[in-house]
């Protein structure tokens, strides 16, 4: 089942002369792991942003094409309602911090009071959001006394506790310190093992060959490739686009240690480590 | 984590009283010494006043409060007394000033009121978590716009402080010098304002954008997660205020 249909998307920001976004077509299913990657300024997050109809609604700007997710289309729709079917998670885990709240508990409930869900729905939700966050434990805190990783898995399970089928992480570890990246990862783990549709822009890129089922590289506004990462990493061009192959690619490429049934480059260590045991 | 706010977090029967009587009370407390000029009426309200802060052990956070506004009232009072158009009946004299009566009373008067206004503000503001208050009003009717604005503010400024104070640390580890004299740290705070206006920006356009992907502009009704306390007897004491309130005008309309 397709969860995001992506047809021809153009979009210029109302201050900008040149397209952010110059035709992008891509089709996401049901359950699957896309990384989004690409140089700075290629799009990225301009991209997460019309999948959460914050392009157009909330720049406004010039628009074309169209985007589909969880059957709405989101230039028809509002983004609160939009809110209801894709959840989005950007790098500043203070600015997700809506400031309101005094505690992390009341914190995930601003979005469900913002659906005007009724008390016990609202509990149910936030304890399994914080529980599976791994954050129940500071429920009683205020949001802004947590640490960067903390608060960004909090800016997660106010998403999560919202439902959406899909949930777009935009460089969610960017502005974290190693262990805050790490804590946020195991999190991705948990949301990818719960079968949930995920849209995540990293430049950690062994991540991106770790999980994801596709590669969307973009640059300059365009999608340059969409395809298995294994496919996408081995391309020879990466590193014009400002991407560096994950690391086990690089050494693989180097010692020319091929995968031997695809004839690519291995992309995880895992894959790494069966080539060279082909080898023998 | 530092808030902006007066509350005093205390377990007292003040303190569990509902917002909306807290905000009734002022209105009692300013309204009828006014419907009832008199001295008297002023002073039982004062009274009360007082005793609810005892009651509410808030009374000592009052007392700065209170100095200052003494301090304002004495000079109400001294040129009142002395030079209110309309002063007719000495009442005493300190060297060759004449204190009058008239003037003495009112000034007695329009500090009562002041005071009794302050006072009551402040078992609201003392007393109340500010989230508890901002979200009654939005209960009543208040648009969750404003009542997000004014609970956020409270948190987001010392968060904007600690910005600046990051910023201050950075420019004073890169050899500026940030403390010494006005001229010295007004030096030092010109270039802060770019820096801390742009980050302030950065961060409200960013935060409006966290408020948006977690429905805030939704058009239905909106739910709260803690539920509305209602005892009975809040019931009771808001009728009563607003009676009191009634009764002093019927009082001043018959007498
Ligand atoms: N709010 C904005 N207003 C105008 N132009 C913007 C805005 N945000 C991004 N852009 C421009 O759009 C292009 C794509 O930016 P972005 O999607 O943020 O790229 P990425 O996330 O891949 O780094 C860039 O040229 C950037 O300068
Ligand atoms: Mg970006």
């Amino acid at each position: 089942m397709k969860k995001i249909i992506v047809d021809n998307l153009k979009y210029r920001y109302p201050s900008a002369q040149e397209l952010a976004l110059k035709g992008i077509s891509l089709e996401i299913e049901k359950g699957q792991f896309i990384g989004v990657i690409g140089p700075n300024g290629a799009g990225k997050s301009t991209l997460c942003q019309a999948l959460v109809g914050l392009v157009p609604h909330f720049y406004h700007g010039a628009y074309g094409g169209s985007v589909v997710v969880g059957g709405l289309e989101v230039l028809k729709s509002e983004i609160s309602a939009l809110a209801l079917k894709v959840g989005l998670v950007f790098q500043n885990p203070f600015t997700q911090v809506t400031g309101a709240k005094l505690t992390v508990y009341d914190e995930v409930a601003f979005g469900l009071e913002n659906m005007g869900l009724d008390r016990a729905e609202m509990i149910e939700r936030i304890d399994r959001a914080l529980t599976l966050l791994d954050i129940y434990r500071y429920k009683d805190r205020n949001p802004f006394d947590l640490s960067g990783g903390q608060m960004q898995r909090l800016a997660i399970a106010s998403i999560i506790a919202m439902k959406p089928q899909i949930i777009v992480l935009d460089e969610p570890t960017s502005q974290l310190d190693p262990q805050g990246s790490e804590e946020v990862f195991r999190a991705v783990d948990k949301l990818k093992s719960e079968g949930m549709t995920l849209v995540m822009v990293e430049h950690k890129i062994e991540k991106i060959a770790e999980y994801a089922d596709k590669v969307a590289l973009l640059s300059g506004g365009e999608l340059v490739d969409f395809d298995r990462p294994i496919r996408v990493f081995s391309r020879p061009d990466l590193e014009r686009f400002g991407v560096a192959a994950p690391v086990y690619t690089r050494i693989c490429r180097d010692l020319k240690i091929k995968d031997e049934k695809t004839g690519l480059y291995p992309i995880t260590l895992e894959g790494a480590v069966a080539a060279v045991g082909s080898l023998e | 984590m530092e808030t902006l706010s007066l509350y005093v977090d205390r377990d007292s029967p003040v303190h569990r009283v509902d917002p909306i009587s807290k905000l009734l009370y002022i209105l009692a407390a300013t309204a009828i010494p006014i419907i009832l000029p008199s001295l008297l009426t002023a002073a039982v309200v004062l009274a009360i006043s007082v005793a609810l802060l005892l009651l509410g052990r808030t009374f000592r956070r009052v007392i700065p409060l209170i100095s200052v506004i003494v301090f304002v009232l004495l000079t109400i009072l001294i040129i009142q007394g002395l030079f209110r158009a309309g002063n007719v009946t000495p009442l005493f004299q300190l060297g060759s000033l004449i204190f009058y009566r008239e003037g003495l009373l009112y000034a007695v008067r329009i500090s009562l009121r002041v005071i009794n206004i302050m006072l009551a503000f402040a078992i609201l503001i003392l007393t109340t978590k500010p989230s508890d208050l901002f979200e009654t009003l939005v209960r009543k009717g208040l648009s969750p716009r404003i009542g997000y604005v004014l609970s956020s503010v409270l948190q987001i400024i010392p968060q904007m402080q600690n910005t600046v104070g990051t910023i201050t640390d950075a420019q004073r580890s890169r050899g500026m010098e940030t403390e010494g004299s006005l001229a010295v740290r007004l030096r030092a705070f010109i270039p802060l304002i770019g820096p801390v206006v742009m980050s302030s920006l950065t961060q409200t356009r960013e935060r409006s954008i966290a408020l948006e992907v977690r429905g805030f502009s939704a058009k239905g009704k909106k739910s709260f997660l803690n539920e509305e306390i209602q005892e009975p007897y809040h019931r009771f004491i808001r009728w009563g205020l607003l009676l009191s309130i009634i009764l002093a005008l019927v009082w001043r309309v018959a007498a």
